[in-house]
């Protein structure tokens, strides 16, 4: 007899205007199985769990815990009645200790309301042990590392003795080396009696911890199956709606002369820590160079240099042997594209139409534009110019004086590769450049990167995803604590090497 | 001596309304509220102290007058800002000019006057003498012989220190400010949490219009407030929020208030009464050109 | 832009309504009041041409605010501005005679002139030592009202008045009038097309805009976000200022205590309920100069004292702005609940 814990009825999620991302969704959850939630992006898995966990509000139907309806309006009510979350993004006050984030929003008082400090420590300790966490509970959520702070959200949801847990892709925070440990934490907790739930795109980690497998695609519900009787390429295809070819490494390309030299480029804090310290490497015209590591060792403080973001740095860059070191940001885009890790923060406004974003730069470049001097903007030569971006890149978008917004993410991307490629620069710095996008956007992008390298240019490209990099790259620079701790060619080293490398810095002695 | 113990006392009195304001206005602060409708609150407890105080001739009517009208006003900018989730910029503003607009029409509707109303028939907030402390010679006359205000300003610093810094709410009040998706997803709703700050920032307020209208002098004028809501909020921004920094800066403010009254004798009278404001400009210069050596 | 037509009439009738309700508890006839108000600033052809010369300076700050908050800088120093821009204009008028040819654009240029300096003064605090312009500009107000206090009350004192104002300047420096139609709402008309002009067809007014959406963006396409940021703030600075010259010159021709009382925060309150679009900046400046001009109609006739029109200005505000808000909200979370309809079935 099997014994559903949590069933979810016809689910459908609307997000206001007119986004469906819930489309009719069934499954059912069985008490103390390990469940997997599967789909490329945009698919609705972290909806879905957010409509179970009570953040976000369903448009219609049902969903049942412990054989009764339950309707969560806030993660409050789920935690009450068992089911934590842990997000994708971590969700902790960086500046309260690890205890104090634990006991927010149930911490013990004693008389005049005062905050039982000392209990609270005391009791965060407890858990700590049984679970066996290895957490310091005095220690500030901003010191510890980033596997520390997933713990710290678990123990979070354990303290509250929920026993559902729900977690967001997890692993996406973790280095290769990190993830066996998290494995084994859940594998303990299933067998304590609790229920885990989590969402991954990382097919190798579902078919290895999960017992059952759901899979969805555009918001809707293709299948539950039993893991041990699928395989990745089934899971995949059912993800994607058709056959997916595993990808190989693309055709190397053939690299010309240097554009991009960085040399001994050191920036520090006034205390004496390193952001990046005697970064030195090139990168050629018709070359992919890859960067790898873990978030911020220094990869943000590499790319805010190449563009002129950052000040008090020594050294040197130079592209197309112009020194660029001290040249104001205008000057850089001469010679620079640049597409940015976070679209709405630095590679647009959302709030200004396609056609406002697609003419940044070209406005002060390009003199076809402007008049008076490039004083005078041409109305109509910008309207061309975004019928251009929108014909060679394949946009979907109606009309150019719509907000930026409205534009799905993959067209959102596309658009701002497209305005960044026809500045016709030398060089190219992408930095996370498929994040969030679904797989055809993805595939586009890629296709892209290789177009621009067979034109000679030369490309630089930081991406937290380690099989795009050895995919795309001819060659892969480790970032680890702010210097380059590896040079490597990408068909001489495999991905354990460089996740080694990430989170270690150096090679480790044979093992 | 006696015009230092003069300055000291002008200093105590200057700075008890933008002690009050701004610490009511930190509460909003730590929770992450932008809210810049001190000044709006101040002015309507103002009012709504003169009118209690003069229709029941009694300065404790006064003062709670004075905090229900605060109140009402941090009650519309409650209503704007959270539940309609308004702008909170916006709603800050607009409501600073209802208040001018509104206490300015009651002015001139209840009291049958333009520019300011005094009179006899208000009752003023009291001076409190402390039986021991007036006998030291001295520091008596400054630690005793207080407004009521004065004292009631004293004990609410400490009292918000311990509410914000050693219970709960105060755990929940700054985790509001620092990441309101993981209060809300510890369980504890942000929206009530900054609720509850904006009416403790309103008591806090009325306590401050309480003092500017029926402690500090006895009357009602138009704009009475005075930019003070303004000083109040930079007073929070230079110190993070801290309540014992915002004491002393408040202090300085008072003393740039009165050391700007000593100056009259000296420099037209117009030029002492920027003090205040220059005094605010050089603080934030100070502040300013620290935080600039910080990002270095 | 049908939003903004719809949020716009119908937060007026909304605050309008409330008003009533407010008049009418206090025994007050509300239908009379307004109809008053209305005919005191649009019924004839005097009330017509006072309306619009009140719209002046409504217009001109609030241009000034909301060109600045749309490109980024914090300016809230309009009033100071006014009354900078007003004192150099006066003195100008003083101690200057030129034909009035040239004496008009003059004090107009002295009048921006005093604006864009006590605006560029909280320019450069912020770009050399960082010291935000919400505060400094707020402060800087203050300054400006004790500083033109003290200049009409010692060094340019009217010794023949009973109370600070200075003397008369030079007729040559006084609007002209074309009937009852001043001709200050010809110059702010074509200020109003200049800045027009500038914030939507130039290269500038672009960068200006797009940096007011993202900086960061803007800074990393090539924008020089510090240049950008000081035309700004000197531009809307020059802005109020000239606001303050053309109340000099156009109205009484010197300058009073409480000249900018009035217009103290009109500026930052039309830009706001505009949403910082220029044009309706004009509209709202139109709207609120009428019902400003009907006020002391609307005491005359039924009594309802003229500072009401304070409260109801304050109310249409946060009614447009909220209504605004919130029917977007709305909207979009009725088209939603359509959406989940159709698929459910």
């Amino acid at each position: 007899m099997v014994d559903n814990i949590i069933e979810m009825n016809n689910i459908v999620k609307v997000f206001p205007p007119s986004l469906v991302a819930l489309d009719n969704v069934t499954v059912d959850f069985r008490k103390g199985e390990i469940h997997a939630i599967v789909g490329e992006n945009g698919a609705g898995k972290s909806t879905l769990m957010k409509v179970l966990y009570g953040m976000e509000e369903r448009s219609a139907g049902e969903i049942i815990h412990r054989g009764k309806p339950i309707h969560f309006k806030q993660p409050g009510d789920a935690i009450a009645n068992g089911i934590g979350m842990v997000h994708q993004e971590i969700l902790l006050i960086p500046e309260y200790t690890v205890w104090e984030n634990v006991v927010l929003g149930v911490e013990p008082k004693n008389f005049f309301g005062r905050l039982d400090a000392a209990k609270a420590q005391q009791q965060v300790a407890q858990k700590i042990d049984e679970f066996q966490f290895n957490l310091n509970p005095i220690a500030k959520v901003e010191d510890i590392s980033v596997a520390a702070r997933q713990k710290v959200e678990i123990l979070k949801l354990l303290f509250r003795n929920v026993s559902v847990l729900i977690l967001d892709e997890p692993t996406a925070v973790l280095t290769p080396q990190e993830i066996p440990q998290l494995f084994s934490e859940l594998s303990r907790s299933k067998e304590n009696g609790h229920t885990i739930l989590f969402i991954s795109h990382h097919l190798d980690e579902v078919i290895e911890l999960s017992d059952r497998t759901t899979v969805l695609r555009k918001g809707q519900k293709i299948a539950t199956v039993d893991t041990a009787s699928t395989s990745k390429r089934e899971l995949a295809q059912m993800m994607v709606g058709r056959e997916v070819i595993f990808t190989s490494l693309a055709e190397k390309g053939h690299p010309g002369e240097v554009v991009l030299s960085v040399e001994n480029l050191n920036h520090e804090h006034h205390n004496g820590h390193h952001f990046l310290k005697d970064i030195h490497f090139q990168v050629r015209a018709g070359e992919i160079v890859g960067v790898a590591g873990v978030e911020g060792n220094g990869q943000f403080e590499l790319v805010n240099s190449i563009m002129g973001l950052l000040e008090h740095t020594r050294g040197k860059i130079s592209v197309q042997g112009k020194d660029i070191t001290n040249l104001p940001i205008l000057d850089r885009r001469k010679l620079i594209s640049f597409v940015s890790q976070d679209r709405s923060k630095m590679g647009a406004s959302v709030t200004a139409s396609i056609r406002e974003n697609s003419i940044m730069t070209h406005h002060r470049l390009n003199t076809r534009l402007t008049r008076w001097r490039g004083r005078l903007m041409l109305k109509e030569a910008t309207q061309k110019f975004t019928q251009e971006i929108e014909q060679q890149f394949a946009v979907s978008m109606g009309s150019m004086d719509n907000p930026f917004r409205s534009l799905s993410g993959g067209n959102q991307q596309k658009v701002i590769l497209g305005r960044e490629l026809l500045l016709n620069s030398p060089f190219v710095l992408l930095d996370q450049p498929t994040r969030g996008l679904d797989v055809g956007s993805i595939e586009y992008v890629h296709q892209q990167i290789l177009k621009m390298r067979d034109e000679q240019r030369a490309i630089l490209l930081i991406s937290a995803d380690l099989e795009e990099l050895f995919r795309l790259s001819d060659r892969i620079l480790v970032l680890h604590r702010g210097s380059i701790v590896a040079n490597l060619p990408t068909d001489q080293t495999n991905l354990e090497e460089v996740g080694i490398l990430m989170l270690e810095g150096k090679e480790k002695a044979d093992e | 001596m006696k015009i230092l113990i003069g300055l000291i006392n002008g200093m105590l009195t200057g700075a008890t309304p933008i002690l009050l304001a701004a610490l009511g206005g930190t509460l909003t602060y730590y929770a992450g509220i932008f809210n810049i409708a001190m000044e709006g609150m101040m002015l309507g407890g103002a009012f709504f102290g003169v009118l209690g105080s003069y229709y029941f001739q009694s300065w404790e009517m006064g003062i709670l007058a004075a905090i229900i009208g605060s109140l009402i006003m941090a009650i519309i900018f409650i209503f704007f800002s959270v539940v309609l989730k308004t702008d909170e910029f916006v709603t800050g503003i607009g409501l600073n000019l209802f208040a001018l607009g509104a206490t300015t029409y009651m002015l001139r509707q209840i009291f049958q006057v333009k520019g300011a109303f005094s009179g006899p028939g208000i009752v003023s907030i009291p001076a409190i003498n402390i039986p021991f402390l007036k006998d030291i010679p001295i520091l008596g006359e400054i630690l005793s012989g207080q407004n009521l205000i004065v004292y009631i300003a004293l004990l609410a610093t400490i009292a918000i220190v311990y509410l914000v810094f050693k219970t709960p709410f105060g755990l929940r009040l700054r985790a509001a400010g620092y990441n309101a998706a993981c209060l809300d997803t510890s369980g504890v709703r942000t929206s009530r949490i900054r609720i509850w700050s904006l009416l403790l920032c309103g008591v806090l307020c009325g306590l401050a219009g309480a003092y500017l209208s029926l402690g500090y002098v006895t009357l009602f004028s138009e704009n009475m407030s005075a930019g003070r809501g303004w000083i109040s909020l930079a007073a929070i921004i230079l110190v993070n929020g801290s309540p014992w920094g915002i004491a002393i800066i408040s202090l300085l403010f008072g003393f740039s208030d009165g050391f700007g009254l000593l100056l009259q004798q000296y420099i037209p009278s117009q030029f002492a009464s920027m003090a205040p404001y220059v005094a605010t400009l050089v603080a934030l210069y100070v502040y300013s050109v620290r935080e600039k050596k910080k990002k270095a | 832009m049908n939003k903004k037509i719809i949020s716009g009439i119908s937060g007026i009738f909304v605050a309008m309504l409330l008003g009533a309700l407010i008049m009418a508890l206090q025994g007050y006839q509300p239908f009379e009041t307004y109809a008053a108000l209305f005919s005191y600033s649009l019924g004839d052809f005097f009330s017509l041409a006072t309306t619009l010369q009140n719209s002046v300076p409504l217009i001109l700050t609030g241009l000034s605010a909301s060109i600045a908050f749309a490109s980024g800088p914090v300016n809230l120093g309009q009033p100071g501005q006014f009354l900078m821009g007003a004192l150099f204009a006066t003195i100008g008028g003083l101690y200057v005679d030129l034909p009035p040819i040239l004496m008009v654009p003059f004090l107009i240029l002295l009048a921006m002139l005093g604006g864009a300096l006590w605006s560029g003064i909280a320019a450069l605090l912020r770009q050399w030592f960082g010291m935000s312009e919400f505060i400094t500009t707020l402060m800087l107000n203050m300054i400006a009202d004790f500083f033109t206090y003290w200049a009409i009350t010692y060094p340019f004192y009217d010794q023949a008045a009973f109370s600070p104002m200075t003397p008369l300047i030079n007729k040559s420096g006084w609007l002209p009038e074309f009937g009852e139609f001043n001709s200050s709402v010809i110059v702010m008309l074509l200020a109003f097309a200049g800045v027009w002009f500038v914030f939507t067809r130039l290269t500038a007014g672009y960068e200006w805009r797009i940096t007011g959406q993202n900086s960061l963006f803007a800074r990393l396409g090539g924008c020089d976000i510090n240049k950008n940021y000081m035309t700004v703030m000197l531009l809307t600075g020059a802005l109020a200022g000239l606001a303050g010259g053309l109340v000099i010159m156009a109205g009484p021709h010197r300058f009073l205590k409480g000249i900018g009382a009035n217009y103290a925060w009109d500026g930052v309150m039309i830009a706001m309920v505009a949403n910082n679009g220029l044009i309706a900046t004009v509209l709202y400046g139109l709207f609120f100069a009428t019902l400003q001009t009907g006020a002391l109609g609307m005491e005359l006739i039924t009594a309802v004292p003229s500072e009401f029109i304070q409260v109801l200005q304050a109310a249409i505000v946060l009614i447009i702005v909220a209504g605004r808000e919130y029917l977007d909200i709305f909207m979009d979370r009725t088209a939603a609940r359509r959406k989940a309809k159709e698929r459910s079935a």
